[in-house]
């Protein structure tokens, strides 16, 4: 129940009493409904509202400031693209109702966009295509801001390379983020078992020390796909087979003292998990 | 204190907001470029309240992830008498946080507040460029002129999550006072940041019922 008697029906005191918890976001939904229809409606502007609410930046700013993981950022630009890609999508298959393809409604609500409803239906390989999309526009993006025009065209076929696997049926992508190193990547896994890794970012190992790339299965130990030589701009490129095509099967890249690893040296470098498709 | 604070300049547009709101113009055509500049811009900011707030690092990364893709669907339809991006954006942050929380807390009796938008998106902007003027010292005079149950009850209710009557059952205070704290909590912060009395607004009140 309320605690409020009348809550549609609130007096200006009411209103001014209320304006802090209001403000603070501290009222139950019902009662905040009925500040706003009062607020609608009242011939008195309310300034003390605002008076308040102009506090919570300050609230805010009080907060000790703490950076995201690298990662987010590509989650992020990945998650964007394929909501882009799923907005432009053409007819979805017969099995998706078309009224699931409106991308945004017009009801305030979806301001917000939402965590649990998906307003729209995309098939798994546009999913794909748009998260490797991202990676080469805003990959290419950032290099050639760098001035690193030949290094970024070198990244840019590795990853036109991994896109083909990625476009092929029944194949799954692995955005690589960053653990223990900022180093980034895109892999694809065909249903034959073929995967292409490129990565980028990638510091120059010393001595003996190799890049060398892991498939870990659920509830399985690590096993060796190969090692990656670094190119002279920290882009890394790795094409085997044998790696199953099992949505969760997670990637890996460890720095190990030299080359033969068989078990992985920690921290991770980067690693992601293999996304399921249709 | 020494000198009276000066007035803040609490609502004004500055070449901040315009870059945002050109940013936000990019992100409406689908500029993938332009998303990652706000992210860029305002990833600290957006980050550390949902930290705050969830004390949850992955949480909180989700949190920050979904209000920049609200953001990323939405920004065509952004009206922009509502206020700056800015203020749109780390609302859009708290406003998710603060249901993470909820939802993480089976006892909490709560409406689905996923349909409801924030009360500070139904405001005139409050962020403005605000929090990106104010030093060290400045919010520290503003929270040092709150007592501590005044303190107390804001922070249970803005970073905490909980209502006004939650707030007064883990208290023990009567509802009427945990109002009353609130308010005149945020108009203590206020008066120490403006050096106004605004008789108008804080007249007549005391801390209880």
């Amino acid at each position: 129940m309320s605690d409020l008697r009348r809550p549609a029906d609130l007096t200006c005191d009411e209103v001014r009493e209320l304006a802090g918890a209001f403000v603070l976001g501290a009222l139950r939904e019902e009662d905040a409904a009925a500040v706003r229809a009062h607020l609608d409606t009242c011939p008195d502007a309310h300034a003390e509202i605002l008076a308040l609410a102009e506090m919570l930046p300050v609230l805010a700013a009080s907060v000790p400031p703490v950076e995201p993981s690298a990662g987010l950022r590509d989650r992020l630009i990945a998650a964007a693209a394929a909501d882009l890609e799923a907005r432009a999508a053409p007819a979805p298959a017969p099995t998706v109702p078309s009224s699931s393809m409106g991308a945004v409604t017009p009801k305030a609500e979806s301001i917000e966009g939402g965590r649990s409803r998906r307003p729209w239906s995309v098939p798994a390989w546009a999913l794909r295509v748009a998260a490797v999309v991202a990676i080469v526009v805003l990959g290419g993006w950032n290099l050639l801001l760098q001035g690193q025009l030949g290094d970024a065209q070198a990244y840019e076929r590795q990853v036109a390379n991994v896109l083909a696997v990625a476009a092929k049926q029944g194949s799954l992508t692995v955005v690589m983020t960053p653990g223990s190193a900022p180093a980034t990547g895109l892999a694809a896994i065909d249903a034959g078992g073929g995967m292409t890794l490129a990565m980028r970012d990638l510091a120059k190992p010393s001595g003996t020390a190799v890049y060398e790339a892991w498939m870990i299965a659920p509830k399985a130990a690590p096993v060796p796909l190969g090692e990656m030589s670094i190119a002279g701009d920290g882009s890394a490129y790795l094409q085997v087979g044998g790696v199953p095509a099992t949505p969760g099967l997670v990637v890996a890249l460890t720095r190990e003292p030299g080359p033969g690893a068989t078990t992985p040296t920690l921290p991770i470098v980067s690693s992601g998990t293999a996304t399921a498709s249709s | 204190m020494s000198e009276p604070t000066r007035p803040l300049p609490l609502r004004v547009t500055t070449a901040g907001d315009d870059a945002d709101r050109a940013v936000l113009a990019r992100i409406s055509n689908g500029e993938l470029n332009a998303l990652d500049e706000l992210y860029e811009r305002y990833k600290t900011m957006a980050y550390s309240i949902a930290y705050r707030i969830t004390d949850d690092a992955s949480l909180a990364e989700d949190v920050v992830q979904d209000a920049y893709l609200g953001v990323w669907r939405n920004a065509a339809r952004y009206i922009e008498g509502r206020g700056s991006v800015k203020t749109w954006l780390l609302s859009i942050v708290h406003h998710r946080a603060i249901d993470a929380i909820r939802r993480r807390r089976p006892t909490t009796e709560l409406p689905e507040r996923d349909d409801v938008p924030p009360a500070t998106l139904t405001l005139p902007d409050v962020w403005g460029e605000v929090a990106a003027n104010l030093d060290a010292e400045t919010v520290r005079t503003a929270l040092s002129a709150l007592t501590d149950v005044q303190r107390e009850a804001i922070e249970l209710a803005y970073f905490g999550g909980l209502t006004q009557v939650e707030i007064a059952e883990q208290t023990s205070t009567p509802l009427g006072t945990v109002k009353s704290r609130m308010r005149l909590g945020l108009l203590a912060m206020r008066r120490a940041l403006t050096g106004e009395a605004e008789p108008s607004i804080g007249a007549g009140e005391s801390d209880r019922p």
